[in-house]
């Protein structure tokens, strides 16, 4: 039965929506401001006269290929072609600036197929009892699961920590600007109209990785990126190697995007963010996260693919869509007149598993598609001249941002917010922290807000905060996060000190 | 006499005022929370203030106590940099009356002309001008008709 | 002055009736069917099901895009900046587009929008999980009475449609329960389901969607559900409740009344096919035909009734 699912899978049709739908998920990721929600919702209405199960491999090979081509924006623009890929830029653009931008391309591809493939076989095997994680996450889990992902503020800005949480707390300001999500008041917009919407995660990313960026690229005559002296291929073999050294980073970071991408308040980018910070806890000394560490690139790519898998097992189990590409999936099920729920992988066996098998046949296309791409990505970006360079990303920014919500204000803010960014980061305040608060914060706000008016309700605020067993083991890993770093260093003090 | 000149340096002054944004940012969000209505708006954001202001103010403080001439603007050349983001903000300021694509190329042309460090030559100028209008072009049609964007 | 208006006025009928005369509206290309919010809620949901058949019925493409923001406001506020020419519409949804402009100025206001049908409801409902102790509303209101305060039940968003039920009916009954706000009612389920709150105030569709996993103590109709015939309304237990939340569609304004009228008949069709009743109603929505003739009246009775629920609930002043 499994062995007709998969050939079932296997059809020209199948195969061939499989591959394109991998290439034109890369290419709509690479693009930033163009998201896998916004190419599956338009691609939706030609999905009605296929079959379900075709549909539903079309719209997860462009969800995982997008998810992989954000990775080249941010690893050679310094500018995640999607939320996802926001760790990506720690590592690949420092690894790109030094000719390593081949390396970390390849690098990027290997550990998404490793994430989607951990993904999708966990989808295969495991969706129903995994599907519990996301209902066992209450809000104050939501809260903590946040906190951990700001302790990560901690370790990017080393050496001035006051200025790391200034700018985080910046990040959550700016998150809370707007119509509040959960409580309806209006804040921080001073009566104009402009501001009413918020900062969109995705055009404040352009702002304020991409601008910066280009305004330094204008204002030296240097390269834009340091290139070897001949560009063939990509670094496939020494990829190979340094991924194949790395298994046990890319096979946890793989887990833990596949558990972050079950909850349905997260995504993508926590997932990133929570390997890389893991990875960089875990790390060897001679490793330099920050400054073009291989492996910073690997937790990030592993996990945030590992998210498409992960975020289908409560779409399909609990009909509750993970993320919002999960949600548009949901969506055209629907239509199909599927119904999902824990009855759908008994009822509509042959539909979910025949999706399953195309998922991960997708992700197995995405390595020599991802590849030929990359390689494309990556020598187009090197070879074009500067001067066509920098206004062909600038017009980009434009038209990417516009059309997320198809609104000129939002680009105006995406600019403002990215001279912003190059100002302020000029002077010690970096972009990362603000954009990991403007992540987080919300999850942090709504989740405290929510625990709080249970925990008040039921008289228990000490036990809602710190008596359940998962809230306490996120916060045990990020106070080892927190603490762990401070102990070394003292650590190579002493043995410093005592050398001499 | 050296510690007076660092305390008048582009980076002791920016580093004192981007820190004070902060901090004023952080006060301006605490008044703001007063005209909520709802408690639940007020508890995050008066939070996250408090720890603004004082995590601004300690790097305030402590630039304010030991001036060094780290940090600032560094080498580069300023029109260059001003040319790229006024563009960019006019195409957007004119994009609802002349249209997407010409505001575009307006934004095109100041980052080209900015980004441009080499002489310009008669086939570089053909080149890049005509590479520009095909780029621009593929890209609108990709946007407006592949993805129904509906651009003005 | 006066004859100044008078002649604007004129050549304003006169072009209106030029328009009318020389060509009855029609659409020319696909239409972008604007959603004023992220996908996977109700009104996506509703959006998707009308899609294939408007294809069906009238021959173009119906392209469904988002623009989140502020509730829903980012979207409204801009409605009417685009062009009237009947190739653009977007969903409207109440309460939201009469509480928020009354809360403050969000940058629409409720009689500017061209709201020209409202094609279905989805009807408050308490949801519990089903396996929780609660088998009928009796069990919850007297536990509610007996602890104040200590029924937890979770909702979308606050001065929402499941907020508004949620003090209504504490007030109709006289207990005290917590509500606690979630985004969206996809989290609200989720916190329910994961025995994060002990009830639910939801919608019909929750129950459509969920199944077998939760019960629904009551539902906020005139007569049942025709998909939970053994679900009692409100009004069966004594408590007079009809309501939820209202969806349907809104032009730019400067659209002319041809193209409203089109419109307007448009989906007025694709609610009387039986197909798409059906698929409707198997999600948990129920059906509503208020279409561009009725809708004055409509939103006068609901504007009324929500800005009063809302005032007597100290949300707006």
């Amino acid at each position: 039965m499994e062995l007709g699912h998969f050939l079932s899978a296997m059809t020209p049709v199948n195969l061939g929506l499989a591959l394109f739908g991998v290439i034109a998920g890369t290419i709509v990721g690479s693009i930033p401001g163009l998201t896998a929600t916004m190419a599956l919702a338009i691609l939706v209405p030609i999905t009605f006269s296929m079959e379900p199960a075709s549909a539903l491999i079309l719209l997860g090979a462009i969800y995982t290929g997008a998810i992989y081509g954000g990775a080249y924006a941010a690893i050679l623009l310094n500018t995640p072609g999607t939320p996802s890929a926001i760790a990506t830029t720690f590592d690949g653009y420092p690894m790109a600036k030094r000719g390593d931008g081949d390396l970390a391309v390849a690098l990027a591809c290997f550990a998404s197929v490793v994430g989607g493939m951990v993904g999708a076989i966990a989808l295969l095997f495991l969706a129903p009892p995994l599907s519990k994680v996301a209902l066992a996450f209450g809000p104050i889990e939501y809260f903590w699961l946040s906190i951990f992902g700001l302790s990560l503020i901690a370790s990017l800005s080393e050496g001035n920590l006051a200025k790391g949480l200034a700018g985080g707390a910046f990040g959550m300001i700016l998150s809370t600007v707007g119509v509040a999500e959960i409580s309806a008041d209006i804040r921080l917009t001073f009566g104009s109209q402009v501001l009413i919407g918020g900062f969109g995660v995705v055009g404040a990313l352009i702002g304020l990785y991409c601008i910066p960026v280009l305004i330094d690229l204008v204002a030296v005559p240097d390269r834009h990126l340091k290139v070897e002296e001949d560009v063939k291929t990509l670094r496939i073999g020494e990829a190979y190697r340094i991924a194949a050294r790395s298994k046990f980073n890319l096979i946890r970071s793989s887990v833990i995007g596949t558990i972050v991408g079950i909850l349905p308040g997260a995504g993508g980018s926590v997932a990133g963010l929570v390997a890389y910070s893991e990875a960089k806890r875990t790390a060897k000394p001679h490793q330099t996260f920050g400054a073009g560490e291989p492996d910073g690139i690997m937790a990030t790519e592993s996990a945030n693919n590992a998210t498409v898998g992960g975020g289908f097992i409560p779409t399909l189990v609990l009909g509750i869509p993970g993320t919002p590409p999960d949600a548009i999936v949901l969506g055209a099920l629907l239509i199909q007149g599927v119904r999902t729920g824990p009855a759908m992988f008994t009822q509509s066996g042959s539909i979910v598993y025949t999706f399953i098998y195309g998922l991960i046949i997708a992700t197995i296309l995405m390595l020599p598609a991802g590849l030929l791409i990359g390689r494309y990505a990556y020598k187009s970006i090197v070879t074009i001249p500067k001067a066509v360079l920098v206004p062909t990303v600038g017009f980009m920014t434009i038209i990417g941002t516009f059309s997320i919500r198809n609104s000129v204000s939002d680009v105006i803010i995406m600019i403002c917010l990215g001279v912003f960014g190059w100002v302020v980061a000029r002077f010690g305040f970096k972009a990362s922290p603000i954009v990991l608060g403007l992540i987080l914060g919300p999850i942090a706000e709504q989740g405290f807000v929510q625990g709080w008016t249970i925990g008040a309700a039921t008289n228990n605020l000490f036990g809602m905060f710190f008596g359940r067993p998962i809230s306490q083991a996120i916060l045990a890993f990020t106070l080892i996060t927190l603490i762990l770093p401070l102990v070394l260093a003292r650590k190579q003090r002493k043995a410093a000190l005592e050398g001499k | 006499m050296m510690s007076a000149s660092k305390a008048k340096s582009q980076g002791q002054i920016g580093s004192l005022l981007t820190s004070a944004f902060f901090v004023v940012a952080g006060v301006v969000t605490l008044y703001d929370t007063t005209g909520y209505s709802d408690r639940d708006s007020q508890v995050f954001p008066q939070t996250v203030a408090i720890l603004l202001i004082l995590t601004a103010g300690i790097s305030f403080v402590h630039r304010f106590l030991r001036p060094s001439d780290e940090d600032g603007f560094g080498t580069g050349v300023w029109w260059r940099r001003c040319l790229l983001v006024l563009t960019m903000a006019a195409a957007c300021l004119a994009m609802p009356y002349i249209g997407f694509l010409p505001a575009g190329a307006i934004a095109f042309a100041g980052g080209l002309i900015a980004a441009m460090h080499d002489r310009w030559s008669r086939s570089t100028a053909l080149l890049y001008w005509g590479a520009g209008a095909v780029i621009m072009v593929v890209f609108f049609a990709f946007f407006k008709f592949a993805l129904l964007v509906p651009l003005p | 002055m006066l004859r100044r208006s008078i002649l604007k006025a004129g050549a304003a009928a006169a072009f209106a009736l030029s328009i009318g005369t020389a060509a009855q509206a029609e659409l020319n290309g696909p239409v972008n069917y604007i959603i004023p919010f992220g996908p996977g809620g109700e009104s996506d949901i509703s959006a998707r099901l009308q899609q294939p058949f408007f294809k069906d019925k009238f021959g173009q493409d119906m392209v469904v895009t988002y623009q989140p923001g502020g509730g829903g406001a980012v979207g409204w506020a801009s409605l009417n900046g685009l062009s009237g020419d009947g190739q653009t519409i977007m969903g409207v949804n109440l309460p939201h587009i009469i509480i928020k402009p009354a809360q403050k100025d969000v940058g629409f206001t409720t009689d500017g929008l061209n709201s020209f049908y409202m094609f279905h409801f989805t009807p408050d409902a308490i949801v519990v999980p089903a396996d929780s102790p609660y088998q009928t509303l009796a069990d919850l209101v007297e536990d509610a009475k007996a602890n104040p305060g200590q029924v937890t039940m979770s909702g979308s968003g606050k001065a929402s449609a499941n907020h508004l039920a949620q003090i209504k009916f504490d007030k109709m009954t006289g207990a005290l329960t917590t509500y606690v706000p979630f985004k969206g009612t996809g989290a609200s389920t989720t916190a329910l389901l994961g025995k994060q709150v002990k009830a639910q105030w939801g919608y019909t569709t929750v129950g459509a969607k969920q199944g077998e996993a939760v019960r629904m103590l009551a539902v906020a109709m005139e007569d049942r559900h025709p998909l939970f015939p053994d679900v009692p309304t409100f009004k069966e237990l004594g408590y007079d409740m009809v309501g939820g939340a209202y969806r349907g569609i809104a032009l730019p304004a400067s659209a002319s009344a041809e193209t409203t009228k089109m419109w307007s008949d448009m989906i007025g069709e694709i609610n009387s096919d039986p197909g798409f009743r059906q698929q409707m109603l198997d999600g948990g929505f129920a059906l509503l035909d208020i279409s561009v003739d009725e809708m004055g009246d409509f939103m006068a009775a609901r504007t009324e009734e929500y800005l009063n629920d809302a005032r007597e609930a100290g949300l707006i002043k």
